[in-house]
């Protein structure tokens, strides 16, 4: 809880503006810690190349997919956001104003707007067309998409390594990779076999052509691989992916059981959902779980339909999900730790993914 | 001048009690109607004792103001059912509920329907695990949290799951057909149900209030209470319940309000 130092209202310890008079909060620890993914990881050579492997999106449809519109993000949460109010260039008389001087009219209907808005609640009009515009050229998914699969020259595979990524964020041990394939787990030695999580046969990785591959060995924990933000992904019946510390397992449409002599089975009404994400929380366990309706869900720490309040390594606004003819996709927004989907059976590593594996995170250089 | 004050004989213009059968002075019969002098009612809806049923909110077929007298001993409502028939909602089996009297109490019995009964609970209501209630248009089942082991596999792997959180019991939306729909493990003791700012919110739902219900755990025993919701809470019932003047029910879609002529 917040007390705001100027009207005295009690906020919620992740607000950053007082719901009482929308003066700017002091910030507690609502920073996202790092989840050792380095900083520079934005810097990363990352490959341009789509894979074909499921669970990605259908090259048919990535284009469209990528360039459907999408709402302006703040992925790091601790990003002050406008703090100052927008100048007042027509306001209203001042018997008409509102108590306090914490909101601005609106350009476009002259409404009192809070200054921590950033659309118009009467209307919608963005209050920063202009900075919004900015951002979302900057950061045309498009250009990623359409990027040429130039063909590379085979790698050096003497060279092919996994990076342990350490929990600061610094390098570790590098595991070399070799031309044929290189088995992974508890019982390979090395910092490996101290991970309780990691199965004695964990993952095998090979090289396919020029591109790495790493196949599952039907272990209990799986492996898991960062997705692209803004890159959607496609969910099938069972996906696992996680964000944060998060195990999320999707469920796809819930198809309606049989009914008996004609009985329908009574319940609350179904709008038409796309699936379910449940969280989970043992072998055969979920805990709390949310049906995904046809608009699709946002996840986020802070911001979205499902929130992890309580989980520091999940960004404000982490990842969506939502449809389009008729897949299901799950997208991340940018996030600081990223979204990881589990392989299932195998996948093709892009070069400089960060894989998980275990309780340790690995970036694949080669 | 004035007026007998008794059934005169048609055949010998005595005076005849009510309660004879007979003339005393001439021996002729007399008709039925003269021997009592019993009260009826204008109509059969004034019997006391007698419930009728009032359909608040029903089968499009049937029309809602539909009311039911009970004046049989027992009164079968169903989707195929004569006496109480919803033959256009498909939430009710061909024999749903038995409305019947016990002597002077009036009691519903589910004939073992798919879907069930649920009576409006009168502020607080003790639950079991498996008990499933209705809150606005929505429905929802008591679970308990799942028994999963934390110990290694047999190869001494240990599953990697999300953090988990103590949780005593949870709450599993069903939707209609019969899946699960939203799942809210408790956190504290207690899941808070409404349309707003709640431990589960339906800010779609028209038919629920702000705050609706909560359920609460105390020691090992569970209880709904509902908030003084404007359109109530209905608990399934298990087995039969005695009725009384006021109770509301839903079988199916079909809200039901029972009234009891005093």
């Amino acid at each position: 809880m917040i007390v705001c130092s100027r009207c005295s209202k009690e906020n919620q310890d992740h607000y950053r503006f007082c719901l009482g008079c929308g003066a700017e909060l002091p910030r507690h620890s609502a920073k996202p810690r790092s989840f050792a993914v380095p900083e520079t990881q934005g810097a990363e050579p990352s490959s341009p190349k789509r894979d074909t492997n499921a669970p990605r999106a259908r090259g048919a449809h990535a284009g469209a997919l990528a360039s459907a519109p999408s709402v302006e993000m703040d992925p790091t949460p601790a990003r002050a956001v406008r703090a100052e109010p927008l100048s007042v260039d027509d306001p209203l008389p001042r018997e008409l104003a509102p108590l306090g001087d914490e909101t601005s009219p609106c350009s476009h209907c002259g409404a009192q707007v809070p200054v921590n808005f950033r659309f118009c609640h009467v209307c919608g009009n963005d209050l920063h067309a202009v900075s919004s515009t900015e951002a979302s050229s900057s950061g045309a998914p498009a250009e990623r998409v359409s990027a040429p699969a130039v063909a590379e020259p085979r790698p050096e595979t003497k060279r092919a390594r996994l990076v342990l990524i350490q929990p600061d964020g610094s390098e570790g041990e590098a595991f070399p990779l070799s031309g044929g394939r290189t088995l992974i787990g508890r019982s390979t030695g090395g910092v490996f076999s101290n991970d309780a999580y990691l199965s004695p046969e964990h993952a095998e990785f090979r090289f396919e052509e020029d591109q790495l591959v790493v196949k599952d060995m039907e272990s209990l924990n799986g492996i898991y691989i960062r997705i692209e933000p803004d890159v959607p992904i496609e969910l099938f019946d069972g996906t696992i992916f996680r964000i944060g510390q998060e195990i999320l397992r999707f469920e796809g449409p819930l198809a309606p059981d049989p009914a008996p002599d004609g009985t329908q089975y009574m319940g609350s009404p179904h709008r038409g959902f796309l699936g379910r994400v449940s969280l989970v929380i043992g072998r055969h366990a979920t805990g709390n779980s949310y049906p995904v309706p046809p608009q699709g869900i946002y996840l986020g720490r802070e911001r979205g339909d499902v929130l992890f309040p309580e989980d520091g390594y999940v960004s404000g606004l982490h990842c969506r999900i939502h449809s389009e003819v008729g897949h299901v996709f799950l997208t991340d927004l940018g996030s600081s730790n990223g979204t990881f989907v589990r392989v299932s059976n195998e996948s093709f590593v892009p070069k400089g993914t960060f894989v998980l594996m275990g309780q340790q995170l690995f970036r694949a250089d080669y | 001048m004035e007026q007998a004050r008794n059934y005169v004989c048609t055949e010998c213009a005595s005076s005849v009690p009510s309660g004879h059968k007979f003339c005393g002075a001439c021996g002729a019969s007399v008709p039925l109607e003269a021997q009592t002098l019993e009260t009826r009612f204008f109509g059969a809806l004034q019997a006391p004792g007698k419930a009728r049923l009032i359909v608040i909110r029903g089968d499009e077929a049937m029309g809602e103001g539909l009311s039911y007298l009970l004046q049989a001993t027992e009164h079968v409502a169903g989707r195929e059912a004569d006496q109480i028939p919803f033959p256009s909602d498909n939430w009710l089996s061909p024999i749903h509920a038995n409305f019947l009297y016990r002597g002077e109490k009036l009691f519903v019995r589910d004939e073992g329907s798919l879907n069930g009964v649920y009576i409006r609970t009168r502020r607080a209501s003790p639950l079991q695990i498996g008990d499933q209630f209705i809150c606005g248009q929505q429905l929802f089942r008591v679970d308990a949290t799942p028994k999963d082991s934390s110990g290694p596999e047999a190869d001494q792997t240990y599953f990697y799951s999300s953090p988990r959180r103590p949780s005593p019991f949870r709450i599993t939306q069903i939707l209609e057909g019969g899946m699960d729909g939203i799942v809210c493990c408790a956190h504290e003791q207690a899941v808070q149900i409404g349309r707003e700012d709640c431990d589960l919110n339906f800010p779609d739902d028209v038919h629920m209030s702000p705050r609706h219900a909560r359920v609460e755990m105390s020691g090992e025993s569970l209880t709904l209470i509902d908030e003084n919701s404007q359109n109530g809470t209905y608990v399934r019932i298990r087995g039969e319940r005695e009725l009384g003047h006021g109770d509301y029910l839903f079988l199916g879609r079909n809200l039901l309000r029972v009234e009891v002529t005093a």
